[in-house]
């Protein structure tokens, strides 16, 4: 065997292990939400057990949990399409209509995504308390629309960039209004990247923890800071339980990993073209 | 375009608006705040001037958290990308182009996890009595091995999962960016007889220098959020070992005192950090 073939095993064995990280710490956390607690809290780590749906059923008929899934679902959705609404146009713009502030624009919405949470959490506090909206689901709204919208833009500029001049061109000589070709050209055409970018701004709202921690206290509590709850219980931890809550916050954004995947492809596979 | 519009007017204005209030009310009451001596449980302050950032330059426990910042930032950096050109490399030579696509979907799913998530999971998994990562040990020395309650390997554990999130998530990127590069200088390489490594360490990775710099920079801001990991994990313990900037603003501002004008100067002082690192950033990528 020569030497090229072993270190090509190798490197595959290195991936493999590699993959098995990335995927078992998920597969074995939706496996303890399957156990009583006496299978999870065993000397020896149990693969074969009486599976129960016990988790699942108290999880979901806790207040907190399912009050937490809803502001969750509100806040993020809410913030996602007031993002799409305002950013998607916006982004049009700056890919189409390029002005001398463009450059300018596009540093400022992208040095958004980089502030640091902790940094605007504290004032917005003090800003929510004292215009009485502290803890409500309406300034969480506001407050990720800030998220959402600089990541939308930010996204579906280059997404915009990408659909073909020609066709624009081609649907303003037939008498097509910019409104017109924004809406029955532009936005057809890059609809894949555009959907990609959007499904990105709600999982990253969805996974938000900090500014929810800072801006909520009982009513507008998100799902993550529910799940956080649970795991600082004391002594008597309800592992199943926690690991229930677990699966449940994780399967949303793991609904749109195609999606994201294919806008990873999409956005590497043109800049080489 | 030839025909004037109202479009970019149209279409512009909202969303500018919206952001530049939604950013700046925030960032200007934040640094207003610094300068004040508010608290959670007084509504108004008084102006201080620069007593917070002075009180804050002699205070240990914001020394102290400047150092678990810089080898949180050294520590996730320096693997993340060891990890990401390490496996990039290893996804674009060992396997065929369809189990590579495989891979890299498989290689993304620890940063879609909510990061609450995969701060569980992880927590659970170094449990020292039921966690599934201990248990070798627990098996073969019979001691429970509880590297989250030890202040020397606690912060390395949190960083394991930062790092299990985003190296493996930056070598789909690595690998993505090799695919883009021109395949003659490779063979070029190969006819010269150069070995495989040496084809990546003299020819390839040149190559992709800047971007892989540009990564490297992504992810030292990145890494300055790692209040949801040890929020979770270690809660900044034990003691204050796995204590960063963001945790410490958090407890001061929310935990134990409530001095909001104290996190707030802290809160200033990593917005500065942040947004000199990404004007670099900002200014490499232009090149």
């Amino acid at each position: 065997m020569s030497r090229r073939s072993t270190g090509r095993l190798v490197g595959r064995a290195v991936l493999f292990l590699a993959a098995l990280s990335a995927v078992f710490p998920a597969f074995w956390t939706a496996l303890n939400a399957f156990k009583n607690r006496v299978d999870i809290v065993t000397p020896t780590p149990l693969f074969i057990f009486t599976p129960t749906l016990d988790n699942f059923a108290y999880v979901l008929g806790r207040d907190s949990v399912f009050d937490g899934l809803f502001n969750s679902l509100v806040t993020s959705g809410a913030a996602v399409v007031i993002g799409a609404v305002l950013g998607l146009p916006a982004a049009y713009a700056i890919a189409r209509y390029p002005n001398r502030w463009s450059k300018d624009i596009q540093f400022f919405v992208l040095s958004l995504r980089f502030l640091p949470p902790v940094a605007i959490a504290i004032p917005l506090m003090v800003i929510w308390l004292q215009l009485e909206l502290y803890d409500t689901r309406l300034s969480l709204i506001i407050t990720y629309t800030l998220l959402t919208l600089a990541t939308v833009v930010w996204l579906s500029v280059p997404a915009f960039a990408r659909v073909p001049k020609e066709v624009e061109e081609a649907a303003r000589v037939d008498g097509y209004s910019s409104y017109a070709i924004f809406f029955l050209i532009a936005v057809p055409i890059a609809s894949r990247s555009l959907i990609g970018a959007v499904a990105f701004a709600f999982v990253l709202v969805w996974n938000e923890f900090l500014i929810a921690l800072m801006l909520t206290t009982s009513d507008a509590k998100t799902l993550p800071i529910v799940a956080s709850e649970l795991t600082q219980l004391g002594r008597d931890v309800p592992w199943g339980i926690l690991n229930a809550s677990v699966v449940l916050l994780s399967i949303p954004p793991l609904l749109f990993i195609g999606v994201l995947s294919g806008m990873l492809n999409s956005a590497f596979k043109r800049k080489s073209s | 375009m030839k025909n004037k519009t109202t479009l970019p007017w149209v279409f512009l204005t909202p969303a500018m608006v919206v952001l530049a209030v939604l950013a700046l009310v925030p960032t200007v009451c934040a640094i207003v705040i610094s300068f004040e001596d508010r608290e959670l449980s007084r509504p108004d302050g008084n102006f201080v001037g620069f007593d917070n950032y002075l009180a804050l330059f002699s205070d240990r426990r914001f020394v102290n958290a400047i150092t678990v910042s810089l080898s949180w930032e050294v520590i996730t950096v320096g693997f993340t990308m060891l990890i990401a050109v390490g496996l990039g490399i290893l996804l674009f030579e060992c396997v065929s182009p369809r189990t590579r696509n495989i891979l890299a979907v498989l290689f993304i799913v620890p940063v879609i996890l909510p990061r609450v998530s995969a701060a569980f999971v992880w927590k659970f998994a170094f449990h020292p009595l039921y966690g599934i990562a201990t248990y070798p040990y627990k098996a073969i020395t019979g001691q429970p091995l509880d590297l989250l309650s030890n202040p020397l390997t606690a912060l390395g554990t949190v960083a394991l999962v930062d790092v299990w999130q985003w190296g493996l998530f930056f070598s789909v990127i690595v690998l993505k960016l090799l695919e883009t590069l021109p395949p003659q200088p490779f063979e070029a390489a190969r006819l010269d007889h150069a070995r495989a490594w040496e084809v990546y360490a003299y020819v390839a990775l040149p190559m992709l220098k800047a971007p892989l710099i540009s990564l490297a920079f992504v992810k030292m801001i990145e890494s300055l959020r790692a209040f949801d990991l040890i929020y979770v994990m270690t809660r900044g313990g034990p003691g204050i070992s796995t204590e960063t900037l963001d945790m410490y603003a958090f407890s001061q501002g929310f935990i134990e005192s409530g001095r909001i004008s104290y996190a707030s100067g802290m809160a200033v002082l990593m917005m500065i950090a942040t947004s000199i690192a990404f004007t670099v950033i900002w200014k490499r990528a232009k090149i």
